[in-house]
């Protein structure tokens, strides 16, 4: 298995456009630290293009964005990407992280059977607050900041050599520091973002291998 | 007795959406969007109506109350949060 990354980016509305934006530091971290990273773009986040992508470069490490549900991840316009019973096992030994609608309580449990790898997502819906004044430019949306640059340190510190176990409890430690940070500015919509950020906090699951690099 | 839990059961629901509908309007400025997974982005009149309304979207935004409510009173919350530097 090649030691990369395959990177949806689905960009339809604008929670995909958001999750997109922010997908950036990803990329960013990746391409510092020599790890080879394909994006998969709008359009071509589909179902054909997935397979045959991934069936082709074979990464370790996949990071799903948009939405889903229990059984499903999706893609561009919801194609189904990845579902229960049609192709989870494509997801066998690998390192998932689906940044997507609960999609850890019935997708997730079905992928790490038998697996070497492991599923980082959400058994609730993963949820954000955004600014209406900076959809025009939602990299400087620093409400979204709060919870898009919490959940990217999954795949970041992934990237950066940690195993799956330590990445996944760093993202959840700096959604508690957030929560934290966000509730000493007693802005007006303090309390909003840090109960958001809670639902993140404890919807996020790891499932499978704790141990797992992306560099072994 | 089944028609009175029935009862019972409702009006708790209905006094359940009250609360959540108040922390809303208190809470939520109305430049803030919520992107809930699949249920979408909302304003916060949009949330206001869905859990009027005892939709899909309303009743997940009602569970999600309910449960930071529970972290709340049982100190999970506060325990959480004093654990981080």
């Amino acid at each position: 298995m090649r030691e990369g990354v395959l990177l949806t980016l689905p960009k339809y509305d604008l929670v995909t456009e958001y999750l997109t934006v922010f997908s950036k530091d990803i990329e960013r971290v990746s391409n510092e630290k020599g790890i080879f990273l394909k994006s998969l773009k709008e359009t071509a986040v589909n179902r054909k293009e997935f397979e045959d992508v991934l069936n082709k470069l074979n990464c370790k490490m996949i990071v799903f964005n948009g939405h889903g549900d229990e059984i499903s991840i999706f893609g561009n316009r919801k194609e189904v990407l990845v579902k229960v019973g049609e192709n989870e096992g494509i997801l066998k030994d690998r390192i998932v992280y689906a940044r997507s609608c609960a999609a850890a309580s019935i997708l997730g449990k079905e992928c790490i059977r038998n697996s070497k790898g492991c599923f980082i997502g959400y058994v609730l819906p993963f949820e954000f607050y955004f600014d209406s004044e900076w959809i025009g430019n939602p990299i400087k949306d620093n409400t979204a900041k709060w919870f898009l640059e919490s959940s990217n340190l999954v795949p970041i510190s992934i990237i950066k050599g940690n195993n799956s176990g330590e990445s996944h409890r760093r993202a959840k430690n700096q959604m508690l520091k957030n929560i934290k940070k966000v509730l000493r500015l007693r802005t007006p919509e303090s309390f909003s973002i840090a109960e958001s950020l809670w639902n993140n906090y404890i919807g996020q699951v790891l499932l499978g291998n704790e141990e797992v690099k992306l560099c072994e | 007795m089944m028609e009175e839990k029935e009862k019972f059961d409702n009006e708790i629901n209905e006094r359940m959406k009250e609360i959540v509908i108040a922390r809303i309007d208190a809470q939520v400025p109305s430049n803030l969007k919520l992107a809930m997974g699949t249920y979408g982005e909302m304003s916060k009149e949009e949330m206001i109506e869905h859990v009027k309304k005892g939709d899909e979207t309303g009743k997940q935004i009602v569970n999600r109350h309910i449960l930071f409510l529970r972290a709340l009173a049982s100190g999970e919350f506060t325990r959480a949060i004093a654990s981080v530097e």
